[in-house]
């Protein structure tokens, strides 16, 4: 495998040609937002095709009986393909915990959409995840700022 | 857990965390030549295969686990991630980086315990 170094790619978190849409956050936030609600979608699919021929389960590929898991499939697309534009221009170890706000996002919108409860283990959980989500984009908002 | 249900799990995080870092260095290679060219064509079918085996696996374990029981281990991934990308894309961790991928990870396995 040749795994040749290229030129680090010029950081487009501070560039004015990428306000908008084109702004790498922003396709961080609907790649996120499109894992969570793939991640709905294909438990619901999973759970409906459990029983379908068992010998093949562990594979997974059962589960594409199920029209849900092909939604699932959809989203998890449009995730995809975002998140190759976002790592283009963000370096992965910046866009990846950026990426796991999907880990809050899911208990808190079962919270809020569906009235579940949230213990006060999972708030600090989620008070950690966004505590090191702040850590983790503040030296992209300093630059920013500098301009 | 079964030693399968376990070797299942590994082998779905390693090929998420290979797809991650062949499908960056796809990206990368974009940057300066564009997307018709050999290094692109090879990177992004070898990250979009280990990614497309991640994804079924970890579909084929959501029918046999609870989504609670296999969250703990998608946090794992952040670090060894962020381990790869330090190591192998010589991307620069900055402390901020570091603290705030521990606390997300900490975060997120104390999401899944309760």
């Amino acid at each position: 495998m040749r795994m040749n170094s290229e030129p680090p790619p010029d950081s487009a978190v501070v560039d004015r040609r990428y306000r908008g849409l084109r702004s790498p956050w922003l396709q961080v936030a609907i790649s996120t937002l499109s894992v969570a609600i793939a991640e709905l979608f294909m438990k619901r699919g999973a759970d409906a095709t459990a029983h379908v021929a068992e010998e093949w389960g562990w594979t997974g590929l059962t589960t594409l009986a199920s029209p849900l898991v092909w939604v699932g499939m959809l989203f998890t697309f449009i995730s995809f393909i975002t998140w190759l534009y976002a790592i283009k221009h963000l370096p992965l170890s910046v866009a990846f915990p950026a990426s796991q706000a999907v880990h809050v996002l899911v208990p808190i919108s079962s919270w809020l959409v569906l009235g579940e409860l949230i213990s006060p283990l999972r708030w600090c959980g989620i008070a950690l995840v966004l505590a090191g989500l702040a850590l983790v984009a503040r030296p992209v908002a300093q630059l920013e700022e500098k301009l | 857990m079964s030693p399968l249900v376990l070797m299942l799990i590994l082998v779905s995080l390693a090929t998420f965390v290979a797809g991650q870092l062949l499908l960056k260095r796809a990206m990368d290679s974009t940057v300066r030549r564009g997307f018709r060219q050999r290094t692109f064509a090879f990177f992004i079918l070898t990250g979009t295969g280990a990614m497309a085996v991640s994804y079924f696996l970890n579909l084929g374990l959501l029918q046999q686990l609870d989504l609670s029981y296999l969250y703990p281990f998608q946090g794992l991934t952040l670090i060894f991630i962020s381990a790869a990308a330090a190591l192998l894309l010589r991307e620069k961790l900055t402390p901020p980086l570091i603290v705030g991928s521990l606390l997300i990870t900490v975060g997120v396995v104390l999401v899944s315990l309760s």
